[in-house]
């Protein structure tokens, strides 16, 4: 489903990705760890083609980062949802909207619109705040929101960056939690995190990045 | 694309984004209301020097040895000259009314006969009451035939020449000026705007969004933000021409007229620099990369 290749990136002549290999299965969970600033926002950058390398290829379904031009872009990442640490809703238009621009930009028609975002919101516990802007709701109702929008297209890969960073314990596990229905129900999701304890409570494969090199490693119980 | 959404959205500014929508609004209303008022002060101003070149007038004096039937002639012949748009003949008598309203006393009582000579009033067409063509109609005049001296005010023309090309080219400068001045203040306006929004942009693009659908709905905005701040403009400028003059009992309704046509220009000249003002500032922002670092 989704593969890079001999990849390198680099920022300022320093490595930060060096001829790595990465490839994920359908439906998988895998959690890709690293310290802060070892380049696993690099790596998903580069899946959502925020980013190209400078070496290598990455391959998305039947885009590939070499060849793909810049008014596709949108079209690929309308097939992965990606949830972020800092959220990134709009703050201008209350939840409901939030997630339904995602349908939108699919020029999904407005009666579907209103049956799917009615339902993802039900599914992520929020139905009762479709009203609220996002800077009323906490970070955890937040990244629910995130989540939901990010669900909105039935991507077949789910993107999380650092999604519980922002987050106190109990919020970070409801979104785990909620990440791993998701899995369940066949969505592949990839999430970065450098926070072990949850790794270790939820356990999945696991792809480490240290010293812009990649590896799997095994949880020590 | 769904058109309606993107129409809703172009509207939703007004509702989002209360504060920079309006400090949009007031800009282009402000630059609006500087640039048209200048514009119609200039258009006055060139009314006003044009009404004083229409005062100007060529009187050929005739021979008194012409008799009215040659004069008919010779008026004819002038009338027919390039740059000449009417003539009118005064005889001798006439002349002697005209000077006796102008001096009050009657030229026969003072001089026992009328020294009066006859005339033709030369009036000169529009685009020929200045220095040069006039010149050159004065020459042909004096040539004729039976025409013993021409007179007019050649240094009046002169002068308004002169006025006119410094007029002109001050005039012109500082429209430049202002005209430079608020597409600046309006690009820059809107600019903040979306700037304020950039995020937002970026979000958009995050979640698939094209560059036309996050683009339509900010020029849309800049459209109306346009149109609104020339509507504002044009009726702050209707209420000061036609009706705050007119109380103020300011005699100016000869000097400051204002063509109907003037207040559709300026909502015109508004919507184009919302439109181009949004244009310029969303292509900027929406090249940028999603994440920085």
């Amino acid at each position: 489903m989704i593969a890079l290749h001999d990849i390198s990136v680099s920022f300022d002549g320093q490595h930060v990705l060096n001829r790595i290999n990465f490839s994920m299965k359908t439906g998988e969970f895998l959690y890709l760890v690293g310290p802060t600033g070892s380049g696993k926002s690099t790596l998903l950058r580069l899946l959502y083609m925020d980013l190209k390398p400078e070496h290598g290829y990455v391959r998305f379904e039947e885009f590939d980062s070499n060849t793909i031009k810049d008014r596709d872009i949108p079209y690929l990442r309308r097939r992965l949802g990606i949830v972020f640490q800092d959220f990134k809703l709009l703050e201008d238009r209350n939840i409901y909207d939030n997630v339904a621009f995602a349908l939108h930009v699919t020029n999904t028609p407005g009666t579907e619109i209103r049956k799917r975002v009615l339902h993802l919101l039900a599914d992520v516990g929020l139905s009762h705040k479709r009203s609220h802007r996002p800077h009323e709701l906490s970070g955890g109702e937040q990244q629910r929101v995130v989540i939901a929008r990010a669900l909105v297209n039935s991507p077949v890969l789910l993107l999380a960056d650092e999604p519980t960073g922002n987050l106190d314990p109990t919020a970070s596990a409801e979104i785990v939690e909620l990440l791993r229905k998701i899995n369940m129900r066949g969505t592949a999701v990839l999430m970065a995190t450098h926070n072990y304890e949850i790794v270790r409570k939820y356990p999945a494969r696991i792809v480490q990045i240290k010293e812009g090199a990649l590896q799997e490693v095994e949880i020590r119980k | 694309m769904q058109i309606g959404y993107i129409l809703k959205e172009g509207f939703s500014g007004f509702r989002r984004a209360k504060l920079s929508m309006t400090a949009a609004i007031i800009t282009i209303t402000i630059s609006l209301l500087l640039l048209s008022s200048f514009s119609i002060l200039l258009i006055n101003a060139n009314s006003v020097i044009e009404s004083l070149r229409e005062k100007v007038e060529m009187e050929a004096f005739l021979s008194d040895a012409v008799s009215r039937k040659e004069a008919d002639g010779i008026r004819a012949h002038i009338a027919a000259l390039e740059g000449v748009s009417r003539v009118h003949f005064v005889s001798k008598e006439e002349a002697a009314e005209i000077f006796k309203e102008e001096f009050g006393e009657d030229i026969h009582r003072v001089l026992d006969f009328n020294p009066l000579p006859a005339s033709l009033k030369i009036f000169l067409s529009e685009g020929y009451r200045t220095a040069a063509k006039a010149e050159a109609i004065y020459l042909a005049v004096n040539q004729i035939a039976g025409v013993e001296d021409v007179i007019y005010r050649k240094t009046l023309l002169e002068m308004l020449d002169r006025r006119a090309q410094t007029f002109l080219w001050v005039s012109l400068a500082i429209g430049a000026c202002i005209a430079v001045s608020s597409i600046f203040l309006v690009a820059n306006t809107i600019r903040l705007a979306i700037y304020a929004k950039r995020r937002i942009i970026q979000t958009m693009k995050l979640i698939g969004a094209t560059r036309s659908f996050i683009r339509f709905p900010f020029i849309i905005e800049g459209l109306f933000q346009g149109v609104i701040g020339g509507l504002l403009a044009a009726g702050i400028l209707f209420v000061i021409f036609e009706y705050l003059l007119l109380y103020a009992a300011l005699p100016l309704e000869d000097f400051l007229k204002v063509d109907p046509l003037h207040y559709g220009v300026i909502v015109g000249v508004g919507s184009l620099l919302g439109l181009l003002g949004s244009i310029i500032s969303i292509r900027r922002f929406i090249g940028e990369r999603v994440v920085t670092e």
